[in-house]
């Protein structure tokens, strides 16, 4: 079977924006596992960044075929998770918000002063090892698996601690469990889109997974909304094709991104698709 | 009847089409956010010599068309740019992008397509290392420094003290090749310092060097934190005894806005210089004023050579093939604002024939006696 020329072309064109969409779906249903249960973390591009250093570092020091790589690339993130996970998921707010946002400072500098990581030259020629359907694979994967606990006994307990955590602890719901398997969860999502980004563009730098980063990844949940897994992916795919459809507003494209976000904000408090899952009775 | 006079337009056009179809070329520069100061100098450049260049035209008269898209000094839009310029714009050659990083993640993507690209502002290393279709005219910082540091070797200097940037990769190269050079050199370095680059408080470190008397101070920084360093030695007692030397981010007029009277006697290595004494970089700061109403940088100075350089290399090869631009793109032989010009057989600058070490004497840079 071979795909004709215009299509081929077309796929090469966009195939890094194809790429991105995949992962920043994959980095917005990071976002939304922590929402979910009512935890304003912005740890996700630390965990990103941990996925992608670790990954390429793998694939370029120790020559790991892909297969390998890719799952083990989460390990980092995930210790990363639980280790500052304990301490942290004690704190609820704005005050988790900024001690995850001092993680991603914190990790900053260590890519920085360490030469292993590059230092600011970051680290370039890594071998182009992502396939497109990976990408597509684990996201159909991740929104499948959170519609299905969406729907489950966890999905309302997951609701019932992000509409209140004291009530839904009074109702028997483990929270730290919860908030800490949701904090896992999101370290592995965001330590597989590092590892399928590092794969895909050949080049990472220190400055990629800082707090610009984790606010864009936060905006992806904030304009798609997070009643159902599948809005927050919306939302990352409409903020990544958005900048590209400006292409022909050169001098404007900035501010017109910004002011779309904005009204979007203003006028669908709950997001792009604001509507909530629906489940059986119990 | 509208339909009839389209037709006969198009009837009319058409042959002239064919004969002078339009030569696309692209262009990748920061144009939006904080860095897009340098974008926009360079495409000034960019338009200025593409309007000298289309009046003859290449390859038997006919015009290139510039395409320039903004990268936004981020990686994944710079990429997104590149592959819509050869997928879909088909251009036969690509300028840029701006900064080094945005080249690393370019370069592989234009280098698979065989797609001509030429840096005319990344200085970092191992840039021409991406492939064979990957050329630069920006002079790498390896080739600016060891000029400076004979410069100062020439007023007497035998120990340094060097200070650097460790969290922007120009930074960073440019701190490497600094201490390449002043080893090279045998100068004695007494002591390394570095900072952050949005730090406000350099006092430790100064204080700790100004222990040790070094005969002169190296900088690799961009010009902020540069400015800021110059004027806390000053409250801090340095004197005329210590020469201040710099990389290429100290080489902005800012530096003189900022500092001030700090800032005097500090020299900087620069590829060009907007009073230099070459003929035909006179009519070009001219040329320059008049069209945009400002003073050119070496920025908008190298990116309207690059263009001359890249539309000879296309008329040179009679085609607007990949390869073939590529092969006369190597045989470059130019004299532009710049200075002589011709590629290494690795794709850089040839020559560093065309620096000038500058010094800043009340507020603004002269060129050093």
């Amino acid at each position: 079977m071979s795909i004709p020329g215009w299509l081929d072309d077309f796929l090469w064109t966009y195939q890094n924006l194809i790429h991105g969409l995949g992962i920043n779906g994959l980095l917005a249903l990071s976002m939304y596992v922590v929402l979910a249960v009512g935890q304003l973390s912005l740890g996700q591009a630390a965990f990103m960044g941990l996925g992608a250093y670790s990954g390429a570092l793998m694939t370029m020091k120790l020559h790991w075929p892909f297969a390998l790589v890719l799952p083990a690339s989460c390990v980092v993130p995930v210790a990363f998770a639980l280790a500052i996970g304990v301490p942290t998921l004690r704190l609820s707010g704005v005050y988790l918000a900024i001690a995850t946002i001092g993680l991603g400072e914190v990790l900053r500098a260590v890519y920085l002063n360490v030469d292993l990581f590059g230092g600011a030259l970051g680290l370039n020629g890594i071998p182009e090892r992502t396939e497109t359907w990976m990408i597509y694979a684990l996201l159909a994967l991740a929104l499948a698996g959170f519609w299905l606990v969406g729907r489950s006994r966890i999905g309302r307990a997951m609701e019932a601690m992000r509409e209140d955590a004291t009530a839904a602890a009074v109702m028997g719901v483990n929270v730290a469990r919860y908030q800490l398997a949701a904090l896992v969860c999101s370290a592995v999502l965001a330590g597989l889109a590092g590892a399928l980004s590092a794969h895909a563009s050949s080049f990472i730098g220190p400055n990629e997974y800082g707090f610009e980063p984790a606010v864009t990844i936060l905006s992806y949940a904030l304009l798609g909304g997070i009643g159902t897994p599948l809005a927050p992916v919306v939302g990352a795919w409409f903020l990544t094709v958005l900048p590209e459809l400006l292409r022909g507003l050169p001098e404007i494209r900035l501010a017109f991104n910004g002011v779309i976000i904005v009204l979007a904000v203003l006028f669908l408090p709950r997001g792009l698709l604001g509507w909530r899952m629906r489940r059986r009775a119990a | 009847m509208i339909r009839k006079i389209l037709t006969a337009t198009l009837l009319v056009a058409m042959p002239v089409m064919a004969l002078a179809q339009p030569v696309p070329l692209g262009a990748i520069e920061v144009m939006s956010g904080p860095n897009a100061a340098y974008g926009t100098a360079i495409k000034a450049g960019l338009e200025l010599a593409l309007d000298e260049v289309n009046t003859k035209g290449v390859l038997g008269g006919r015009k290139i068309e510039l395409i320039v898209e903004d990268s936004a000094a981020n990686k994944d839009q710079a990429i997104n740019a590149a592959r819509k310029l050869i997928g879909r714009d088909k251009v036969v050659a690509i300028i840029g992008p701006t900064l080094s990083n945005e080249m690393f993640a370019v370069g592989p993507v234009t280098n698979e397509r065989k797609v001509p690209t030429l840096g005319t502002s990344t200085t970092a290393s191992g840039i021409t290392d991406i492939g064979p279709f990957i050329f630069r005219t920006s002079l790498p910082e390896s080739d600016v420094v060891p000029v400076t540091i004979k410069a100062a070797q020439a007023k007497g200097v035998k120990t340094v003290a060097l200070m650097y940037a460790n969290d922007d990769a120009f930074s960073k190269s440019g701190f490497d090749v600094m201490k390449a050079a002043a080893e090279k050199a045998g100068l004695n370095i007494l002591a390394i310092e570095s900072f952050g680059s949005k730090d406000a408080d350099f006092s430790a470190q100064l204080t700790k060097i100004k222990a040790l008397k070094p005969d002169a101070v190296g900088i690799s920084a961009l010009v902020e934190p540069v400015a800021g360093v110059l004027l806390q030695a000053k409250q801090l007692g340095f004197g005329k005894q210590t020469l201040f030397f710099g990389g290429n981010g100290s080489n902005s007029p800012k530096l003189g806005e900022i500092a001030g009277a700090a800032a005097d006697g500090m020299m900087v290595g620069s590829p060009w210089f907007v009073g230099k004494t070459a003929d035909n970089n006179a009519a070009f700061v001219s040329a320059f004023n008049a069209r945009f109403g400002k003073m050119p940088d070496q920025f908008a100075a190298q990116a309207y050579d690059a263009m001359k350089i890249m539309a000879g290399a296309i008329d040179r090869a009679g085609s607007t093939e990949g390869e073939k631009i590529a092969a006369s793109l190597s045989k470059t032989d130019f004299t532009g604002v710049m200075g002589p010009f011709q590629f290494t057989e690795h794709r850089d600058p040839a020559t560093a024939a065309g620096v000038v070490v500058l010094v800043m004497q009340s507020g603004k840079f002269t060129i050093a006696p």
